[in-house]
């Protein structure tokens, strides 16, 4: 692989997600991002706006013969060492919410977890003047 | 500077097909996955302004075989690591929401 990368070519990424996990956009977000670093390039950010937010709930259960997207996400983050920002504004108002949040709002219900973060989305915004390419995924 | 545009809602349930053909300049691509990879039907309206349009057409493979369709001659289709090239090749992506 190292051998086919000349130098200079190496993109940095930053890709948003729209879409909740059951969405066909979510998987392909995930395979896309897969690709990119299988192919040598950096992804700056992963962040997870509007429905999007379900892909980092801790809670989600997916039907034995379908995809666990929540669940392939969260190692796909986790095991490449990514930043996978859940917007907390859209996570708030969706009841996804991480240990902090859950006692701020005195919520009995805490669903989000490392690796993930729940930030603003000035996050967004920052990746993408990090990054060479914004790539958004949602809707069907 | 050229975009590459993304579709995944099927041509047959809004516009969005048209109006991205619209916008589409000449170093522009237009790449076809998920419910969009219908307009690849064969005499259906959206395959055949595709087929006139003349335009850069890419699609994704594993979702155009989900929907059992061919590509026809005048479009590629490519997998996620083509997906990945794509989206270097061209300035800018625009995914249709």
């Amino acid at each position: 692989m190292a051998a086919v990368l000349l130098i200079g070519s190496v993109m940095k990424f930053a890709i948003a997600l729209f879409s909740a996990a059951h969405a066909p956009s979510s998987r392909r977000a995930l395979l896309f991002a897969q690709a990119a670093l299988a192919g040598g390039h950096e992804i700056v950010r992963l962040f997870f706006y509007q429905d999007g937010v379900y892909n980092a709930c801790a809670s989600v259960v997916t039907p034995q013969d379908e995809q666990d997207l929540p669940q392939q996400w969260r190692a796909f983050v986790s095991d490449n060492r990514l930043d996978g920002v859940v917007c907390i504004a859209a996570a708030l108002r969706r009841g996804v919410l991480n240990e902090e949040e859950a006692q701020r709002y005195q919520r009995s219900a805490a669903s989000v977890e490392a690796p993930w973060a729940l930030s603003g989305l000035g996050q967004l915004h920052d990746a993408i003047q990090d990054a060479d390419r914004l790539i958004c995924f949602g809707g069907a | 500077m050229s975009t590459l545009h993304v579709l995944s809602q099927s041509p047959f349930g809004d516009n969005r097909l048209a109006s991205c053909l619209r916008v589409l300049g000449n170093q522009d691509a237009l790449l076809l996955c998920g419910d969009a990879t219908y307009a690849l039907q064969p005499g259906s309206p959206p395959f055949e302004v595709l087929q006139a349009a003349g335009v850069n057409l890419f699609v994704l493979a594993e979702d155009l075989q989900a929907r059992a369709l061919d590509t026809p001659d005048w479009a590629e289709a490519i997998d996620y690591s083509g997906f990945v090239e794509l989206s270097i090749e061209h300035d800018k992506v625009n995914t249709w929401l």
